[in-house]
């Protein structure tokens, strides 16, 4: 084996290692027996699960991030399927603006988001509700939907569905019964990024959410800053296993519709 | 023509709700955070009379009666004591001084309904700087006070612009900080993620998958959980000083948590695919036998990397290190748990302006100085991606 | 003349400043089968789409069956069309895609299976009813398509390059089927090709496009025999493009005089004007080498290159400075090049076209 060959397999190691081993680290900890965040484990036990799930301000918690992830994921599942659906039409004015238009919430850094969104939301009286925070999240998952769905869309032929029309199906037919079918995969891979990205976030929530719609996320976060306990390592652990399940998904829809065009 | 008209019409129905949803709760809300940074708030509304007439004045020259009488008309026009507090508040940060003055001149305004000389109430009246003040606050609805102390600035009595003094300028150390972490990171993502996409796209098959699982894993991870496994690894009596101690390499553990090591290596953790993806995908479609072909033509590997693959290559280190660096500068929640109050970048500030001393203005001022330097980097990032595949 | 089934009345599409298609005047009538052939971007595409309703036209009318058509959107036009690449569903068995047009139609379920059957028998799928399009060879899924474009026995069926993406054996095995279908079934067919020896086999009559016109309409024969503009002539088939100038005419054709001080006789074009500029096409098969039989035209030539093409060899010649192709029986492959020979060809052979 040439020294070349040795270098690179040790760096490939390194890094991967360096990419998965915090994720990996943290998983025996969920079930640690003590109050310590720390190795060795001295032994095992699921009291950590059992105190997110009957502790108050955890169970409250991981229910406020169900109710608002599952409202996020509606409104921007709908909302963006149908803008990415609309922007197939080229002759619309500004659609490639509206395109760029669509994806800036994902690069202005949360934080200014936020402060604007405190402001304005006290005056529209959305501050500290349940539909404040689900507006605040919308705006940055309804991009991840916009790109997913538009990219889909961009894999269905034309020609397929011109097909329909000529055999028969009006505009609305075509649409329900050609285009919405294979657009699917990518609806579903946008609905679950969507509820992914209202999971995660934090910065939104702190500006705009009362101590009634603290999220499981903001739990975290806090619990980190202020007094860090295993139970982090447990909801830690309860997210990286959604990860993978939702990635799982993904794939598999991906996968499939790959196959299906395959021919 | 009419079934291409009632189509755009269609179509402009299906993206109009994301438009009206994103302008309420995206552009609004940014507009608001930029308005609160320039507006001046309280005194122009208050004193509409004292506006005017200071609008004539040169600044320099000793206050007139005429000054006097409309402040004296302005004052007694207000009723509630919440605009006086605003109004005092607004012109004691601009001169020290007011609080009291303001004080004993509304209530002697009060309780004379004559015509009363505001110099013989207190003497600070005669005085120019107090007035300049009040005409500084009147002369528009509209301040680059809070702009200009975004990055260390101010106006002086008579309406220069200058540095304010060591004592109150933090905002640019803030800003550089912000820089050289981002900087840092992004560095650090270079020189791991162009030799991992290389490797990456050298081989094939599992090993490949394999690897491209290992940066795409992290990537769909929560970031708080990924922050909150550095947290746990970089403690004192956490995993890496354990085993490092155990090898025998340091005695009593590094400080690796709570400062600017720990901060860069876990947002190069966080950052990483964004480097290794771009560069990538960039690789991948450079033909593979090119390599070959520079080798064949007399280049040894170091030479042939150096004149073909890293050319090629270059556009997806540039995109991908904008990517990084343009997602640096906004991070918030992982310097907000592992760095040291010496580590904490542009949005902390600003998140502490904001929830911590209500002050919106200075929050706003640097959320504008935040969003521009943010769409500057994405602007180009995205003229680069455009072109890219106008090119392919 | 009996009123055209199909009827586009000074049609043209334009994008903008581009024009596609350009004043275009062209009757089908029912029961034809018209190949629309010419190189890619002559407009014959677009032609098919404003038929199909999927492109509007920028002026002019579309007339079907004595209706305009123009404003009806696509799916109430009642056409078959057999998209370039099949264009099937590809999240639908092979019965539900045929199925599709029936149920867009109101047919009821029962009727709708049989009527699947028999179609899919018709291009002998019967078997392959629930499979999905992706299971399919390309030949079975042009099948799928074609049966799908017939089941509900559109008033006309068009293609749009359907055979383009088969090899082939397998492409021309089809030609014959559609021929075969088109026969059997009474369909109006129009064909969208650039192959020229597609349009040739299968075509009642052949539309030659050229940048949006049309060069030249008429039934394969015409079109390959007697083509009347350079373009036709040099696109369909391999030809000898000649260009001289008409040097005297008499009751039996033309003299025309070439470069070099040649003359031929050509039969057809009276009415020419004498010294006008011609161009004469002559097929390479028309060309015999050294023959016996009389010719009105004989023209000594040199060989220049002979390449062996297994049923003949094709030749190119020399006549005093015009470059000939010519098509030769096998028996002169002992001709080498540099070596003499006499060019022999009818003057009925030579035919006169526009540039």
């Amino acid at each position: 084996m040439s020294m070349l060959r040795v270098l690179k397999i040790v760096f490939a190691v390194a890094a991967m290692t360096f990419l998965l081993a915090p994720l990996v680290a943290i998983l025996p900890l969920a079930f640690t027996s003590s109050v310590f965040l720390n190795y060795p484990v001295p032994g095992y036990s699921t009291r950590w699960f059992a105190e997110l799930f009957t502790a108050d301000v955890w169970r409250r918690a991981i229910i406020n991030s169900l109710v608002i992830g599952l409202g996020v994921t509606v409104l921007a599942t709908v909302l963006g399927t149908l803008a990415a659906v609309g922007l197939r039409e080229r002759r619309l004015p500004f659609s490639g603006v509206l395109r760029t238009a669509f994806l800036l919430p994902m690069v202005v850094p949360a934080v200014v988001l936020g402060v604007g969104m405190q402001l304005l939301f006290v005056r529209m009286g959305l501050a500290n509700s349940y539909l404040g925070v689900i507006f605040a999240h919308s705006v940055i998952a309804v991009p991840f939907v916009f790109v997913n769905v538009s990219a889909a869309l961009q894999g269905v032929d034309t020609r397929v569905e011109r097909a329909a029309a000529s055999l028969g199906a009006s505009p609305i037919t075509t649409f329900r019964r050609v285009t919405l079918p294979l657009a699917t995969p990518g609806i579903v891979s946008g609905a679950v990024f969507a509820f992914a990205t209202s999971l995660d976030e934090v910065i939104l929530t702190l500006f705009v959410a009362g101590p009634n719609q603290r999220t499981l996320a903001r739990q975290m976060f806090s619990t980190i800053r202020e007094n860090i306990s295993p139970a982090i390592a447990a909801a830690a652990f309860l997210f990286i296993v959604g990860t993978i399940l939702a990635a799982t998904i993904v794939m598999l829809v991906r996968w499939k519709s790959a196959q299906r065009r395959a021919a | 023509m009419r079934i291409a008209a009632g189509k755009r019409l269609a179509a402009f129905c299906l993206v109009a709700p994301l438009v009206v949803f994103l302008v309420l709760f995206f552009v609004w809300p940014l507009a608001t955070m930029m308005s609160n940074a320039v507006s001046s708030p309280g005194a122009v509304q208050a004193l509409p009379q004292t506006g005017e007439v200071l609008a004539d004045w040169d600044r320099t020259s000793p206050p007139t009666a005429d000054m006097q009488a409309a402040l004296v008309e302005d004052l007694r026009a207000i009723e509630d004591d919440q605009t006086v507090g605003d109004i005092t508040r607004q012109l004691n940060s601009a001169k020290s001084g007011f609080r009291t003055l303001m004080a004993k001149t509304v209530s002697a305004v009060r309780e004379d309904t004559g015509p009363i000389d505001l110099v013989a109430i207190d003497k600070r009246w005669s005085q120019v700087p107090f007035w300049q003040a009040i005409a500084a606050a009147t002369a528009s609805p509209y301040t680059d006070r809070n702009l200009l102390a975004a990055v260390d600035l101010a106006r002086s009595p008579t309406g220069e612009i200058v540095s304010l003094p060591d004592t109150r300028s933090a905002n640019l150390a803030i800003l550089q900080r912000t820089f050289v972490i981002a900087a840092g990171t992004t560095l650090a993502c270079m020189l791991i993620g162009y030799p991992y996409a290389m490797v990456a796209a050298s081989c094939t098959g599992w090993k490949r998958q394999a690897m491209l699982a290992a940066v795409l894993l992290p990537l769909w991870t929560s970031l708080l959980v990924r922050t909150a496994a550095w947290f746990i690894l970089l403690q004192d009596s956490g995993l890496i000083n354990r085993m490092l101690q155990a090898l025998g390499i340091i005695d009593t553990p590094l400080a690796l948590l709570f400062n600017r090591t720990g901060v860069i290596i876990a947002m190069t953790h966080v950052l990483l695919p964004f480097m290794v993806l771009p560069i990538f995908s960039v690789l991948i479609a450079i033909p593979s036998n090119l390599m070959p072909a520079a080798a064949s033509l007399g280049a040894n590997p170091l030479r042939a990397f150096w004149r073909v693959l890293l050319p090629l290559s270059l556009r997806g280190v540039v995109s991908g290190s904008l990517l990084v660096f343009m997602t640096s500068i906004g991070y918030y929640i992982t310097p907000a748990l592992i760095g040291g109050p010496t580590d904490q970048m542009i949005s902390s500030v600003i998140a502490f302006y904001a929830t911590g001393t209500a002050n919106w203005g200075m929050a706003g001022a640097l959320g504008i100085v935040l969003l521009v330097a943010t769409i500057a980097l994405y602007v180009v990032y995205d003229r680069l991606s455009s072109s890219e595949g106008q090119r392919a | 003349m009996t009123q055209p089934y199909i009827r586009f009345d000074k049609v043209t599409k334009a994008y903008g400043d581009f024009i596609v298609v350009e004043d275009l005047y062209l009757d089908i009538a029912k029961g034809e089968f018209v190949s629309l052939l010419g190189p890619s971007g002559s407009g014959k595409t677009t032609i098919l789409m404003m038929l199909a309703g999927f492109e509007p036209p920028t002026r002019g009318a579309v007339i079907v069956d004595e209706k305009r058509i123009d404003q009806l959107p696509p799916h109430r036009r009642n056409m078959g069309v057999v998209f370039q690449s099949y264009a099937l569903f590809p999240h639908m068995t092979v019965a539900d895609n045929v199925a599709f047009p029936l149920e867009m139609r109101g047919v009821p379920k029962a009727n709708r299976k049989q009527l699947v059957d028999r179609a899919l028998d018709m291009v002998q799928l019967g078997t392959m009813a629930d499979r999905k399009p992706s299971q399919l060879s390309g030949g079975q899924q042009q099948r799928v398509a074609l049966a799908r474009a017939l089941v509900f026995e559109p008033a006309v069926v068009l293609m749009d390059e359907p055979l383009g993406a088969l090899d082939k054996q397998l492409r021309e095995q089809m030609q014959l089927d559609i021929r075969d279908l088109h026969k059997r079934l009474g369909l109006t067919i129009i064909f969208v090709t650039h192959d020229q020896s597609e349009a040739l086999t299968m075509s009642d009559r052949i539309a030659v496009f050229n940048k949006g016109r049309i060069e030249q309409i008429g039934t394969p024969n015409e079109i390959y025999d007697h083509p009347t503009t350079r373009f036709v002539a040099d696109f369909i088939g391999e030809t000898n493009l000649l260009d001289g100038a008409i040097e005297t005419s008499d009751a039996n054709g033309l003299i025309v005089a070439l470069p070099g001080n040649k003359r031929i006789r050509v039969a057809a074009g009276s009415g020419e004007a004498t010294g006008a500029a011609v161009t004469v096409s002559l097929r390479p098969e028309k060309i015999r080498l050294n023959s016996d039989a009389g010719s009105e035209n004989s023209l000594p030539v040199t060989i220049l290159d002979s390449v062996y093409h297994g049923d003949h060899l094709r030749m190119v010649l020399d006549a005093q400075g015009t470059r000939l192709i010519a098509k030769a029986d096998r028996r002169f492959g002992d001709l080498q090049p540099g070596s003499k020979a006499i060019a022999s060809f009818d003057a009925a052979d030579c035919w006169l076209v526009r540039s």
